[in-house]
């Protein structure tokens, strides 16, 4: 798989074969991946108990709501990318619209996988460091960091 | 025939409200970049001030990132969460 900046200021994807394809769906697997959803783990931040109730009952769903959007997104896109070239080598293109919904859905799983497998602060941080069966994980976790550089230093800015 | 008075009291209290905090604790995922782009997007803060409450989460595991009343820092900390970013609220000390 490469990933490129165009000129356009968005970034290109390119699948160089289906496994790649894979790799890229595996993003919202990942997101929902843990027990706990996002939206309920980030209303579980708030504790004053003149805020928490009315921040379960009315913050908590739109959060999910919104979270669940931008998954749904770019699972559209990669679907219609990958029909577009027959599941086997071809482009997807991320466009300045686009950003937001792709960096709040490689958070999502990034935030999951660390929910599940706690590796910590990764800068120091290699596989070999980890229990085996927590490997393709991180790799994943790394994977998706990458994207989300890419996404910060060429589109979002 | 007497005449019936109706006298009407009005007393006006007056308090101060309670500020309160918005905080932004560190996590291991939200990039550092990310998180100074969220505070200059929602607080309209300049880099060097974003990327200053930026550090503090970063090295001292979190930021109180803005004061005020109760309603927009509720406002905040919604827009926060929406971004990602792990936030709480409390009433300032």
């Amino acid at each position: 798989m490469k990933i490129l900046p165009t000129l356009e200021g968005g970034l290109r994807i390119d699948a160089e074969e289906p496994g790649d394809w894979m790799l890229l769906q595996g993003i919202t697997h990942d997101a929902v991946s843990c027990d706990e959803n996002l939206a309920h783990r980030l209303g579980g931040l708030i504790t004053d108990e003149d805020v928490a109730p009315d921040w379960q009952e009315y913050i908590v769903p739109d959060l999910d709501e919104a979270f669940h959007a931008d998954l749904s997104y770019i699972a559209s896109a990669i679907a219609a990318a990958r029909v577009e070239c027959g599941g086997g080598p071809g482009p997807l293109w991320i466009t300045t619209e686009d950003a937001f919904h792709w960096y709040s859905s490689l958070n999502q799983a990034r935030l999951a996988l660390e929910e599940i497998h706690r590796f910590g602060p990764s800068e120091h941080l290699s596989p070999s460091d980890l229990p085996p069966q927590n490997h393709n994980a991180f790799l994943r976790s790394q994977f998706y960091c990458a994207i989300q550089s890419l996404l910060l230093e060429h589109v979002m800015r | 025939m007497a005449d019936s008075d109706t006298d009407t009291l009005t007393r006006t209290d007056t308090a101060l409200d309670v500020p309160w905090n918005v905080i932004v604790h560190d996590d291991p995922v939200n990039l550092m970049g990310y998180v100074t782009h969220v505070l200059m997007k929602i607080f309209a803060y300049d880099e060097k001030k974003a990327a200053l409450l930026m550090m503090q989460v970063h090295k001292l595991g979190r930021s109180i990132v803005w004061t005020g009343q109760r309603e927009k820092a509720e406002f905040y900390v919604q827009q926060l969460q929406t971004h990602q970013l792990k936030t709480s609220l409390e009433k300032a000390a």
